[in-house]
């Protein structure tokens, strides 16, 4: 089970061997070394990356929450600073007007005092002005608009220097009052100044058809009022319409809208009285009837309609978009001034009632459900019910460009219920509020005028209010805010660059990193491979060079020099190598040249023998008898076989020296059998041997060297005649087989034993170790046919025994194994 | 033509004095040469009818003395038998090559010597005719 996948270090060769001993030796420490400090070198980029980007992210959270908590800060104290600011400005503006009204209390009084004159209430009419800005382009000239700048003489005052230049509105004096009248007991009016003048268009006012827009109905109120008491009327006038529509900048007013200031500073104002009466007695001390002064209302406008609450402080036209001006509620919460004209509650001056307020669209529709009159129905409201800015402004009304502010009725501004609140205990404040996607801030103070209606709340004459955008008074600290978060944003944002850069910096090591590992790893296995490539080929080259030495010198080829560079051991090994074939091939060719020598100089005797004995056998020395015939004949017999032993002797060392030289011819197979035969019959018939020759006529021609092929036969068949018992059988065949003759002897012999098979062709092979009786031979012929074969580049081999079944024509049995020889010889 | 003179070179002592002693036997007149260039200077003295000739022989070769014995216009006709004991077929073909009539291969018996000398003057005489 083991043995499956087990690695048997026999079966590399040397290359295997010394690539496995240095890929382990070098390749593999380098490898874990190199793994090993890149996966240190990665987990330490990756941790100082890691801690970079959190020491950042720390950094830039509590950059954050510094940020945010300055900005708090500064927001709130610069709210509280603008709040307390702002409701000042508020508080004053309420105390201003409550002075301005109650001067007119003073001047009624003082008009009361004296006798009814129309020269007199003209002289008063003319004496009591007060200037009014007045709308007009703005500014006029260059200077007004850059005015130059006054600076600190006194280097000293220069810190914080603020100057701001006086403030050059267009002004106009108008009269304080639109009228000043007597009107008799019986509400007739006496004297009148009106315009300017002394008018002589006097009415009956306790008819409301002729007062102020049909609205008014003081003379009902004047006679309950005691001598010395004031009826002051609430602000009468008549209502302009106005229309806002939806623009891609903003809510805009309708040009033929009332005037709204700087969105519509061409519009028609809003234009009312405030009328003051108390009685006035007779030189007798009897009441005699009651003076009366209407207010022109635009002076109660003017306190409010130019403020500013922000740095601007005051402008010709306030602008009702921004959110940043100053207005004013009557008493009961209705609107008295505003930016926007049409905002002011009004009179139909047709009918001489008051045209009602905007109300919400849920409103509105509840309205149109009751059946009543929209003045009636709104009279009947109870007052702040369900204020909510989640409602929306009716649409009917605002198609109507009847947008009254009544604040008890305006259920879609929370605002009036927190002014109306506030100004309960005739106080001041201010509250937030978000209206109109802004957060503003909101102040309200009481007018503390106390007189006639106004007397009955703490709310005085009403409130003046003041909107103020809040982001405009953050506006410093939103500066900051958008400083610290731009730079906060750049730090972060620098934070991340930088963390992206360590990264891709590490991730640039890392990547060199593993290519330098790589490329030395690689390198390195290049290097081993090459390395180990070098030495094994240094080795194996020669040693192979000397295995295919020793392989051709034992095929008889000694003639083997290998080439030798190195000077190392297996250069040594060649050098010996080269030494010992030049001794074995020296000894070789001494052997042969010997036996060439030895074969020509034994000769020479042998021919003196031959001569003698041939001579004398011939006769050519007298007569002999017949025993010394016989004698000489066996004499005879041996210098024939020793010629034979010395012609095969030859034949070996020529062939074994690659002396032999081939002369091959083209032939028959018939040829060289016949000549074979006709040498080897009358052997054959001594042994009273059967010879038979298979050839087949269609054989095709060899080309071989015929006389060497034709001694091949000879000592084949001489081979079967020898070793088969007499009276055998020998059988000679050849057959043509692809590219190969085949020639076959084949005997019914003693046969040749499995372990002799190849010995048989050694030289002077013992044939006494297999046979149990003698035989002549010189025991070189089947060496010598082999040599020849071989030289042919043929092949020759034996089988023995053979088996009836393949060889029916031999008779086998007995000592008659049979053996067949084969010769393979390409065509 | 019957063949009468008969020179024979060779260094061999037992075997030039064996065939002279019996060759004279049979009627021929036998001269011997025992080098090269002695065998050259009988052959312009004698004018044999053939020439028995080893190859291996002192001071001239077998092979060179047959070249000029066949290059010289005296002796160019008389056959040349060699009887030499080189018996390598590179040997024979340069023997039939300087111009002998026969190589025979020692050893060889005396009939068959014999009956080479007789083949050649059957032959020879119907060659000269």
């Amino acid at each position: 089970m083991a043995g499956r996948f087990q690695i048997n270090p026999l079966k590399f060769g040397i290359l295997g061997k010394l690539l496995l001993s240095f890929l382990l030796l070098a390749c593999a420490p380098l490898v874990v070394l190199g793994f090993i400090a890149h996966k240190n070198l990665y987990d330490m980029g990756t941790e100082a990356v890691r801690r970079t980007g959190d020491m950042g992210a720390r950094n830039l959270e509590s950059a954050v929450k510094i940020g945010k908590e300055a900005i708090t800060d500064s927001v709130r104290e610069l709210d509280k600073k603008s709040t307390e600011a702002i409701e000042l400005r508020t508080y004053k503006l309420a105390q201003r007007v409550a002075d301005f009204l109650y001067e007119r209390d003073k001047d009624l009084l003082m008009v009361a005092a004296s006798e009814p004159d129309p020269r007199r209430y003209l002289q008063i009419y003319r004496s009591c002005q007060r200037q009014i800005i007045v709308s007009g382009p703005w500014p006029r000239t260059e200077e007004e608009a850059q005015p130059p700048k006054l600076e600190s003489q006194n280097p000293e005052n220069q810190t914080s220097w603020r100057h701001l230049p006086p403030y050059q509105f267009q002004k106009a004096t108008i009269p304080l009052f639109k009228e000043i009248t007597f009107v008799d007991l019986e509400g007739r009016e006496k004297i009148k100044v009106a315009d300017g003048k002394i008018s002589h268009e006097l009415k009956d006012v306790s008819k409301k058809e002729n007062t102020y827009c049909k609205a008014e109905d003081y003379f009902r109120q004047l006679p309950q009022l005691k001598q010395g008491e004031i009826y002051v009327s609430r602000v009468i006038g008549a209502y302009i319409r106005g229309w806002l529509e939806k623009a891609p900048e903003g809510i805009k007013v309708k040009p033929e809208s009332a005037y709204a200031g700087k969105e519509n500073h061409q519009g028609k104002k809003f234009e009312g009285i405030i009328r003051w009466a108390t009685p006035v007695n007779g030189k007798n001390g009897r009441r005699i009837g009651y003076v009366t002064m209407a207010l022109d209302h635009t002076h109660i406008m003017e306190f409010t309609d130019h403020v500013m609450p922000t740095e601007e402080r005051f402008t010709v036209h306030a602008d009702g978009a921004s959110g940043n001006y100053a207005f004013m509620w009557d008493d009961r919460g209705k609107c008295i001034s505003h930016a926007r004209d049409f905002f002011i509650c009004g009179y139909d001056p047709e009918t001489g009632r008051e045209v009602p307020g905007w109300v919400s669209e849920e409103t509105y529709r509840e309205y149109q459900q009751s059946g009543l009159s929209l003045e009636e129905f709104v009279e009947r409201l109870p007052s702040f019910r369900e204020f909510t800015m989640k409602k929306q402004g009716s649409k009917e009304q605002m198609q109507a460009g009847t947008l009254g502010l009544d604040g008890r009725i305006l259920d879609t501004a929370p605002q009036c219920q927190g002014w109306h609140n506030g100004t309960e205990d005739g106080g001041s404040g201010s509250f937030l509020i978000y209206w109109s996607g802004l957060w503003k801030l909101t102040t309200y103070a009481a007018i503390p005028y106390y007189t006639g209606i106004y007397g009955k709340s703490k709310r005085g004459f009403g409130y003046v209010t003041i909107g103020a955008n809040v982001e405009d008074f953050h506006k410093a600290a939103n500066v900051t805010k958008v400083e610290i978060e731009k730079s906060i944003r750049e730090q972060g944002e620098d934070i991340k660059a930088a963390t992206a850069e360590n990264r891709r910096m590490l991730h640039q090591t890392e990547m060199r990193n593993r290519w330098a590992i790589i490329g030395v790893a690689m390198l390195s296995v290049l290097g081993v491979c090459v390395a180990a490539t070098v030495i094994s080929l240094n080795i194996t080259k020669p040693l192979k060079e000397l295995t295919a030495g020793a392989l051709a010198m034992s095929q008889g080829n000694l003639h083997q020099a290998i080439q030798v560079k190195s000077r190392d051991e297996i250069g040594k090994l060649a050098k010996s190598f080269n030494e010992m074939a030049a001794a074995v091939s020296k000894v070789d060719q001494m052997k042969s040249e010997f036996v060439t020598i030895a074969s020509h100089e034994l000769r020479t005797p042998i021919q003196a023998m031959l001569l003698s004995v041939s001579g004398i056998l011939g006769g050519y020395s007298g007569q002999i008898d017949q025993e010394a015939q016989e004698d000489l004949e066996m004499a005879r017999d041996g210098i024939e076989r020793l010629m034979r032993l010395i012609d095969a002797l030859l034949d070996l060392s020529r062939i074994e020296a690659r002396k032999i030289e081939l002369h091959p011819v083209r032939t028959t197979v018939g040829e060289i059998t016949e000549r074979a035969l006709e040498e080897i019959g009358a052997l054959a018939a001594a042994h009273k041997h059967q010879v038979v020759v298979w050839i087949p006529p269609e054989l095709p021609e060899i080309e071989v060297d015929k006389d060497l092929v034709v001694q091949v036969t000879i000592n084949l068949l001489s081979n079967s005649i020898k070793y088969t018992p007499e009276g055998g059988k020998i059988i000679l065949n050849a057959q043509h087989r692809g590219n190969e003759l085949i020639l076959t002897v084949a005997d019914n012999g003693y046969g040749i034993p499995a372990w002799a098979q190849e010995e048989v062709f050694n030289k002077f092979f013992q044939a006494d170790s297999i046979m149990s009786q003698k035989v002549g031979g010189t025991g070189l012929g089947l060496t010598i046919s082999k040599g020849i074969v071989d030289e042919h580049g043929g092949s020759i081999s034996c089988r023995s025994p053979l088996s009836p079944d393949q060889f029916p024509d031999l008779p086998l049995g007995g000592e008659r194994q049979g053996t067949i020889f084969e010769v393979h010889l390409p065509l | 033509m019957a063949i009468k003179k008969i020179l024979i070179v060779d260094d061999e002592e037992p075997i030039y004095t064996y065939l002279q002693k019996k060759l004279t036997k049979l009627g021929f007149h036998v001269s011997v040469a025992t080098d090269g260039e002695g065998a050259l200077k009988q052959a312009l003295n004698n004018l044999p009818d053939v020439i028995l000739l080893d190859v291996k022989l002192p001071k001239l070769n077998g092979i060179e003395a047959c070249k000029r014995l066949k290059a010289d216009g005296r002796t160019r006709d008389i056959p040349v038998l060699f009887l030499s004991a080189k018996t390598q077929a590179k040997e024979i073909e340069e023997g039939l090559q300087a111009g002998a009539h026969k190589y025979l291969c020692k050893p060889i018996s005396f009939p068959d010597i014999l009956k080479e000398i007789t083949a050649l003057g059957e032959s020879g005489e119907s060659r000269l005719d």
